[in-house]
């Protein structure tokens, strides 16, 4: 079991607001690539900027564009169905929205990858949140 | 049980631009440069984990709420 804190990112700290935010390596063939990623239960699946797409070698350019919602407008994305997710000693494969024109720190794991992979749980009060991972084997 | 702290306020103090790699104890930005290419480069030949991030003025936007929407256009 991964027990996190919640974490203030800077510019925040008037507001108070903090982050459930996760180390992750995502992984695409030999390209490799250790960021942070919010992990987000409103969130419907993972997504991540055009910068860590290049990063990871993704030619996210030829992948169908598509249309999502936002509660501050649309964007455009494009989904890459078969990248790696590693979490402590934990991989998964998952399908990652790849969103054009986002902050370079966008990076979101959702209902349909890390909550199918784990028990999640958040205890806000505590200003901490746990990730047990399911046993699949 | 595994227990983790990453204080960005801390880290990210100094950076107010462009990208840093964190040592894997999130406890410090071992390298930092304009650009992510540059931060990597630099990162080329450090044999240890690290975590790279964007360092901005402010990550007002770090939360928020996407759905899709899957309008093929």
């Amino acid at each position: 079991m991964l027990i996190l804190k919640y974490s203030l990112l800077p510019g925040l700290e008037r507001t108070g607001v903090l982050a459930p935010v996760v180390p992750v390596t995502f992984i695409h063939g030999n390209f490799e690539f250790p960021t942070f990623a919010l992990v987000d239960s409103g969130g419907e699946q993972g997504l991540i900027s055009t910068v860590i797409a290049d990063a990871l070698n993704i030619n996210w350019q030829k992948l169908p564009r598509h249309v999502g919602l936002t509660t501050s407008g649309n964007f455009v994305y494009h989904t890459f169905p078969n990248l790696v997710a590693k979490i402590d000693d934990y991989e998964f494969r998952l399908s990652i929205n790849i969103a054009e024109g986002v902050n370079a720190f966008k990076c979101i794991l959702g209902r349909k990858d890390i909550f199918q992979q784990a028990k999640i749980t958040f205890e806000g009060y505590k200003k901490e949140f746990r990730i047990d991972f399911r046993n699949l084997n | 049980m595994k227990y983790k702290r990453i204080n960005f306020i801390k880290l990210l103090k100094k950076y107010k631009s462009g990208w840093v790699a964190i040592s894997s104890d999130f406890e410090n930005v071992v390298f930092s440069g304009k650009t992510l290419k540059a931060t990597m480069q630099k990162a080329k030949k450090y044999k240890e984990k690290l975590y790279y991030f964007p360092a901005g003025e402010t990550y007002s936007n770090f939360v928020g709420l996407f759905s899709n929407a899957n309008f093929k256009i």
